[in-house]
């Protein structure tokens, strides 16, 4: 492949996904004139309150920490055609974990030590709550869209038992778990006031990437979820691969918890509800699943989080505006990727590393020769799966 | 009836009145998505149509005073979803779990946006006049008499489209187009089925009952609206559809199970009995996976769920 070609090869999945997001912008900007209000100046707004001075910056570079070793995760999950819809229950179960082991330890343990058991504690809790859709799927067949989501309400209701009740900090009566003192909490980068929770993000993804990149196990999570029949054909051992990949995916985002748990919160309380998990699929298929992409991507989705924040008071747009923003670049993805495989077909160039998972791949392999129902076009083989048998 | 002292008559009148009562925006949803599956679409935009069907449904009627207004508002709102839905998936083929839930994310920040900025997020409550049939005579039925006879006009239509539902999968001509098409669309266009046509009715109909089960939950059940209101009730709306096989009547035994289910908190506080509301609250979820788990194999999805048709591309 030529210089020039690789190049194309990598700008335009790029550039879909740019012009999604531009797209997104417009029409909902479309959408914020029709309701009256200035689109212009809350765009204004929300760039200023999300970039706009250091101490903005520093927010927004803080937010990137959830969303890197969420996204990172979960890239693992779609890669390998499984569905984690749960990254929001894991999340909780992690941080809560984290909440509860921190602040026995503190004070006793070196820091490090202490922040080292906090990340286990979350990528444990994180990893507990994935086990469950994982068994339902390896060993019953259960379609993991179905159980992931049902665990986060499971999760939800968990969670606020405990911290209203068993692990709740004695002399206080709000429902939460005993602070953090700030000696324990994730130190900053020298020379920033970004705590290191950044840089485990970064590490994560480029793990994931160096993962997918030159491992033999990010060859077969790629092969499962490119065409999962072809996999069972080819003996690879489909059925660990799925649950090894919901369960990375889990425990990353358990991860993500403790992250903000020591580096933010410094405590888990009962009325602490981020919301990450449909953020991060937006982001990670914006990024088409590459874990490099994740990076720029990241960061767009963490200053929309902080910018948005401040449109209710500065531009009169409550901050739902955002997440209906992620909801609008994800649905002109999907149309933008449509017409990127119209066009790909139309110049006979069918990019062999083309997206995953979307679309694609009818137009660039030719259909294998066991499937029966024009298969390729998607990957939807993880949707049989309340018929069982095959990964077991 | 009385039993150690708690009154069970009571209770079970007040666990099947709130029971059936819950049950319906699921079986009006679930409903829908047998349609859809049947045509082979996976539907996760569901939990996305409800809460705008909500939304639009609630605040239509709390414009007009009109419950039947509402209703209709809440309707078409889903179904532009549905259509939406559809050309993405449908025309252009794109992965149905990606574009389910690119529609439920957007929904969840429209209708929560909207909420802020036209009723400036109060919980204001819609002064709507329901019709109510009460039947004499039949309402007077120890224990069912008060949950099946005693209810709004509205409730009795949902569970007449039932069989409605069962005889337009089971006995039409459409019905039997739906089900060709989601287990080989090959053979239902050789036989002559326009394959696109018949699944952009079925999402069509799945919009619509989406819509209807929204608007139902926000206009007649609860007359109120709250950011996020459906708590994924759309999401067990299909769990429940897998779990009855597209079957319209096991549909309603799975979501008269998990309406009670909901309402085990009811009808617990009637008799008095004091348990944590996590525990209630994570019944149905819970429930829903052992139910599964007890179901699995036994469940075949229609084999071309999921997929795209291509013509000619098999």
């Amino acid at each position: 492949m030529s210089g020039r070609e690789r190049l194309r090869h990598a700008a335009v999945p790029f550039a879909v996904s740019l012009l999604a997001v531009f797209l997104a912008c417009l029409g909902g900007g479309l959408f914020l004139e029709l309701r009256g209000k200035d689109a212009l100046h809350a765009y204004q707004v929300l760039i200023e309150r999300g970039l706009g001075n250091p101490g903005q910056r520093t927010e927004t570079l803080k937010q990137m920490a959830p969303l890197l070793i969420i996204s990172g995760g979960l890239a693992i999950a779609l890669r390998a055609g499984v569905w984690n819809i749960g990254i929001d229950g894991q999340f909780f179960v992690g941080a809560l974990l984290c909440g509860i082991v921190v602040p026995e330890l503190a004070g006793d343990v070196p820091r490090a030590i202490v922040i080292l058991i906090g990340a286990i504690a979350g990528l444990v809790g994180g990893l507990l709550w994935a086990v469950v859709p994982g068994i339902l799927r390896v060993r019953w067949g259960l379609n993991e869209i179905i159980t992931t989501l049902m665990m986060n309400y499971v999760a939800l209701n968990v969670t606020s038992w405990l911290v209203k009740g068993p692990v709740r900090d004695p002399e206080r009566v709000a429902p939460e778990t005993k602070q953090i003192p700030l000696s324990d909490r994730l130190p900053d980068i020298p020379g920033t006031s970004v705590h290191i929770g950044l840089l485990a993000g970064l590490l994560v993804v480029v793990l994931v990437g160096v993962l997918f990149r030159s491992t033999v196990l990010g060859y077969m999570f790629t092969a499962l979820g490119r065409n999962r029949r072809a996999a069972i054909h080819a003996g690879l051992p489909v059925g660990r691969l799925t649950l090894l990949a919901l369960l990375l995916s889990g425990a990353f985002a358990g991860l993500a918890g403790a992250n903000d748990v020591m580096g933010v919160q410094g405590r888990f309380s009962g009325n602490w509800h981020p919301e990450y998990g449909f953020t991060a699929f937006a982001l990670v298929y914006l990024a088409r699943l590459n874990p490099f992409a994740i990076i720029p991507f990241a960061f767009f989705f963490s200053f929309l989080m902080v910018g948005g924040q401040s449109m209710p008071r500065r531009a009169d747009v409550p901050t739902y505006y955002i997440g209906m923003l992620e909801g609008l670049m994800l649905i002109f993805f999907a149309a933008t990727v449509a017409l990127e495989r119209l066009w790909s077909r139309a110049t006979r160039r069918a990019p062999e590393d083309a997206p995953l998972a979307i679309g694609a791949a009818s137009a660039a392999a030719p259909v294998s020769a066991e499937s029966d129902a024009g298969d390729g076009a998607v990957s939807a083989p993880q949707n049989t799966a309340l018929s069982a048998g095959e990964t077991r | 009836m009385n039993i150690g002292g708690i009154d069970l008559d009571t209770f079970l009148t007040a666990m099947l009145a709130t029971g059936l009562l819950r049950a319906v925006p699921l079986v009006l949803a679930a409903l829908g998505e047998a349609v859809a599956e049947r045509a082979g679409l996976l539907n996760l935009g569901i939990e996305g149509m409800m809460l705008n069907g909500c939304f639009f449904g609630f605040y239509a009627a709390y414009r007009t005073d009109s419950m039947v207004v509402g209703m209709v508002a809440g309707i078409l709102a889903a179904l532009v979803l549905g259509l939406v839905f559809g050309v993405l998936t449908i025309t252009l083929r794109v992965d149905q779990v990606l574009v389910g839930i690119a529609i439920t994310i957007f929904s969840l920040g429209f209708t929560g946006y909207l909420f802020r900025d036209l009723l400036g997020g109060r919980n204001v409550s819609a002064d709507v006049h329901p019709l109510r049939i009460s039947i004499p005579g039949l309402r007077d039925i120890p224990i069912i008499g008060k949950a099946l006879f005693d209810q709004q006009a509205i409730f009795y239509l949902s569970w007449a489209l039932v069989p409605v539902f069962a005889f337009l999968l089971k006995r039409t001509r459409f019905g039997l187009n739906v089900r060709a098409v989601g287990e080989n669309p090959f053979a239902a266009d050789a036989a002559g089925v326009d394959v696109v046509r018949v699944r952009y009715l079925a999402i069509v109909i799945g919009g619509i009952m989406a819509g209807f089960a929204g608007a139902y939950l926000a206009v007649a059940d609860l007359r109120i609206f709250t950011e996020g209101m459906t708590v994924g009730s759309g999401f067990i709306a299909l769990a429940i559809t897998m779990l009855g096989r597209w079957n319209p009547y096991r549909i309603v035994i799975g979501a008269v199970l998990f309406g009670m289910l909901r309402a085990l908190g009811d009808g617990l506080q009637v008799i008095g009995v004091d348990i944590r509301t996590e525990f209630i609250g994570m019944m149905p979820y819970i429930g829903i996976m052992l139910a599964l788990v007890v179901l699995a194999g036994r469940t075949a999805l229609p084999s071309a769920l999921g997929v795209p048709y291509v013509r000619g591309h098999r």
